[in-house]
């Protein structure tokens, strides 16, 4: 499937003041359709206002954001039709059950109802969730209600996949079928913005990796030409090193003998 | 989910709507959710307790109440036609209800930032979320104003006809949009300022204040007019400018009584303008707000580790186990910190400061001072036992009621001390600062002879606290229940354990009828205290009591 347009969004020069303190320090990107990017960095880096800018939830930033070439600073929300979003620790309206979820995102995002209704019950019985879709999500699971929100976000088929950390709480199982659900979605030309602590994973799904320290992008290549650069053999030895983490063995240490050594606080 | 009649009607200002750049059809689909979730407010586990699991709008199941209260307006409307007087009053009641519905009820609506994630990571246009958020509160504002003025309004048709039902039905509807949009403009003013938890604790702070400001305003509104010979007159002055419900008042003295004084056409223009005006600033400013919503949840200070030197001593002095020691500090942490807690508790107790005084200065119309100080006007401490019920009721709520899997998993030994300590907290940090500062004044006016009487009000709390425990709160751990429960479950039970109050008044009254009566009183309270805190939390192994 090839595209008119490849270039589905570019950040140019983007910078984030929050409070005098500088979260977002001039980050360039450009991504094409298709992609799988992994978007890693330790906590604070600035990866989830990243996101949020992206979606428009923050719009107090420095730099241009164009999204399927509409430049998003405009005011005009159309651009997130083509969007889909799983947040981060799993928000939802818990009173709802799974179908009213599913069924009230899909219209706002323009899905007419029964078409949404049928769609939403078909996909979550292929999560074998059929049976719940009745129930509230406040009875849910952590691992079904990410199923539920990953549902939500594709089920106005999307082109661009804003994932954060989406697989927490699922199973091995289940994050194998995930897992080949996303390279079948970039396979179609899907692009996936993917965010997640799990190394393993991400070194597993994507086909770009975007590094992020101290609001700053140290490191953008695919994992093969990370590994070129670096010694480590890992994901996760190569996020040590370029964030500057080799300290583990000693902090883990120190950790322990204070654990072990409590006559000294009873 | 079923339709809702407030949306059918709701669509009849269609074209409104779609003026101000709202897509109605969306904003539709997000009220339709929101008040469908609202019906659900009681969680499922409700259910699994074996106890008769709720369906419906607990809410809206609570309204009769307002109906019941609204009786307290028909004297004002049958009094005649002094009706600067009497609709002032009116439309102050009024305010006074919708204002404490807004800030207790409906803050969390206005300040939610879930729908900012979950609806506005959708093409949705931010004019849309705003009005489903305003339009949201005001259904159920409307629903409240409708409970409390459906019989006042019926009794001021036939009383006073029709031309006076068209203009308090439309400055009804000016007082809703004042109401709603005000408190809106506030949080907006602070979410400027402020960032984080201190922001938090800020908007926590100005609700407090509102709630205690509104009942104070009350009164005041009550005292701008004379008492002369039981004929109200109205005296103006500038700062009555300054009390929105003389501004509702004024135009039925206008357009029925033909008054055209200067001041009234001020207040009339001032009803109508101020509402109007001040939702065009937040339809203006909203955008900002939904901006500033985000900083709730950041916070970029540090904070430095705080000293509890008092909560300590409280704990060493107070308490008798470790056990008991640990909660005892855990719940004056938890009072001090909770803003939900406090949301609830503070006003309650801010009134408990404020009433005895007024009841006093009401009640004292000649002699002064004097007079007062050789009377029976002590009495009236009594306000500060009269809130206990509620506030120990409040105890076993917290937001945080997830985290009270902590009290199962550990091996607490004696169940029993975790409310114990809970309630020796109480009645330190809470009962005891009130009860002091009520009392070092009324010794300064009545003398120190009331000291037995203000003993025995202490002893009678305390007996009242242990009651109210055994009653309401018994058998589960504090701080372990959802607000969500709080309230529900109150009701005719918190009444009646507020008239024992009564009771605690009756018998010392009693007591001070006989020569020495008094000490007797003193004694038999310390020895019910003694038996009963033993009885209440025996010292054996409580498990089988979970």
């Amino acid at each position: 499937m090839t595209r008119e347009n490849d270039k589905v969004l570019s950040i140019q020069n983007l910078t984030m003041n929050y409070g005098g303190k500088k979260v977002l320090n001039g980050i360039n990107l450009e991504v094409a359709s298709g992609e799988i990017i992994g978007y890693i960095g330790p906590n604070g880096a600035g990866k989830s206002t990243t996101v949020k800018i992206m979606l428009g939830l923050i719009d107090d930033y420095q730099g241009k954001v164009v999204i399927f070439g509409q430049d998003i600073a405009s005011g005009d929300p159309s651009y997130k039709k083509r969007i889909g979003y799983v947040p981060e620790n799993a928000e939802a309206y818990d009173n709802l059950t799974a179908m009213e979820y599913l069924v009230f995102t899909g219209e706002l995002y323009g899905m007419g109802r029964d078409a949404a209704q049928a769609k939403a019950e078909r996909l979550l019985g292929q999560f074998d969730l059929q049976d719940v879709g009745h129930s509230r999500l406040s009875s849910f699971s952590k691992g079904m209600k990410q199923k539920v929100l990953i549902i939500a976000s594709l089920l106005h088929d999307p082109d661009l996949l804003f994932w954060d950390e989406p697989l927490s709480g699922l199973d091995a199982n289940s994050m194998m079928v995930i897992q080949e659900i996303l390279a079948q979605l970039a396979a179609q030309g899907k692009t996936i913005f993917y965010s997640s602590h799990i190394m393993d994973l991400v070194e597993k799904i994507s086909n770009r990796i975007v590094l992020l320290v101290k609001g700053e992008v140290v490191a953008d290549a695919t994992f093969e030409e990370l590994q070129g650069m670096s010694e480590e053999g890992s994901l996760s030895g190569i996020f040590n090193q370029l964030t500057g983490f080799t300290e583990h063995r000693n902090k883990a240490k120190d950790f322990v003998s204070i654990v072990q050594g409590d006559e000294e606080y009873a | 989910m079923r339709e809702f009649q407030s949306l059918k009607f709701l669509s009849v200002f269609k074209g409104i709507f779609t003026r101000f750049g709202v897509d109605y059809a969306v904003m539709e689909k997000i009220l339709e959710i929101k008040l469908t979730m609202d019906e659900r407010r009681v969680p499922t586990i409700f259910g699994e307790n074996g106890k008769k699991k709720k369906e419906g709008n607990q809410f809206l199941k609570s309204l009769w109440i307002y109906g019941l209260y609204s009786l307290i307006l028909i004297p004002f409307l049958l009094l005649g036609e002094n009706y600067m007087y009497q609709l002032s009053l009116v439309f102050g009641m009024i305010l006074f209800i919708l204002m404490t519905s807004m800030i207790s009820d409906f803050s969390v609506v206005l300040l939610d930032i879930r729908d900012k994630n979950i609806i506005q990571t959708k093409p949705v246009n931010k004019q849309t979320i705003a009005a489903a958020k305003i339009v949201h509160i005001m259904i159920y504002m409307t629903f409240v104003a409708g409970a409390f003025t459906t019989i006042p309004f019926l009794v001021g048709l036939f009383r006073h006809g029709i031309v006076f039902s068209l203009i308090f039905l439309i400055e009804l509807v000016l007082t809703i949009l004042l109401v709603v949009v005000l408190t809106s403009l506030l949080y907006l003013f602070i979410l400027r300022f402020f960032d984080g938890e201190k922001l938090k604790d800020i908007i926590n702070y100005v609700q407090i204040l509102l709630s205690v400001g509104v009942v104070v305003g009350y009164q005041v509104l009550i005292r701008s007019f004379e008492f002369v010979d039981l004929n109200m007159t109205y005296a103006f002055s500038w700062w009555h400018f300054l009390i929105p419900p003389l501004w509702y008042g004024a135009p039925f003295e206008v357009l029925l009584n033909g008054n055209t004084s200067s001041h009234f056409i001020a207040f009339t223009v001032l009803a109508f303008m101020v509402p109007v005006i001040a939702i065009y600033g937040y339809a203006k400013l909203m955008p900002s707000f939904e901006r500033n919503l985000e900083k709730l949840l950041s916070d970029t200070k540090t904070r430095k580790k705080p000293r509890n030197g008092l909560d300590e001593m409280g704990a060493k002095l107070l308490c008798r186990s470790n056990e008991e020691r640990v909660f005892y500090r855990f719940a004056a942490s938890m009072m001090k910190k909770e803003r939900e807690f406090k949301l609830k508790v503070f006003p309650v107790l801010g009134m408990s400061l404020f009433f005895p005084f007024l009841f006093i200065f009401t009640y004292s119309v000649d002699g002064g001072l004097e007079e007062i100080s050789g009377g029976n006007m002590f009495m009236f401490i009594y306000f500060c036992n009269v809130i206990i019920p509620s506030v120990v009721f409040m105890l076993k709520f917290s937001e945080g009621y997830k985290g009270s899997w902590l009290f199962r998993a550990a091996p607490i030994e004696q169940a029993s001390s975790a409310y114990s300590g809970t309630l020796k907290a109480f009645f330190v940090k809470m009962y005891l600062p009130v009860f002091l500062f009520l009392s070092i004044i009324f010794i300064w006016i009545f003398s120190a002879r009331i000291l037995p009487d203000l003993a025995a009000v202490l002893l009678g709390g305390l007996l009242q606290i242990l009651i109210t425990y055994k009653i309401v709160n018994e058998g589960e751990f504090p701080f372990s229940t959802s607000f969500e429960f709080a309230q529900e479950s109150g009701g005719a039970k918190m009444f009646l354990l507020t008239l024992i109050t009564g009771a605690f008044v009756g018998a010392h009254f009693l007591a001070n009828a006989f020569d020495y009566g008094i000490y007797v009183y003193l004694v038999v309270l310390l020895a019910a205290i003694g038996i009963g805190w033993r009885m209440v939390f025996p010292k054996t192994k409580a498990v089988a009591a979970f």
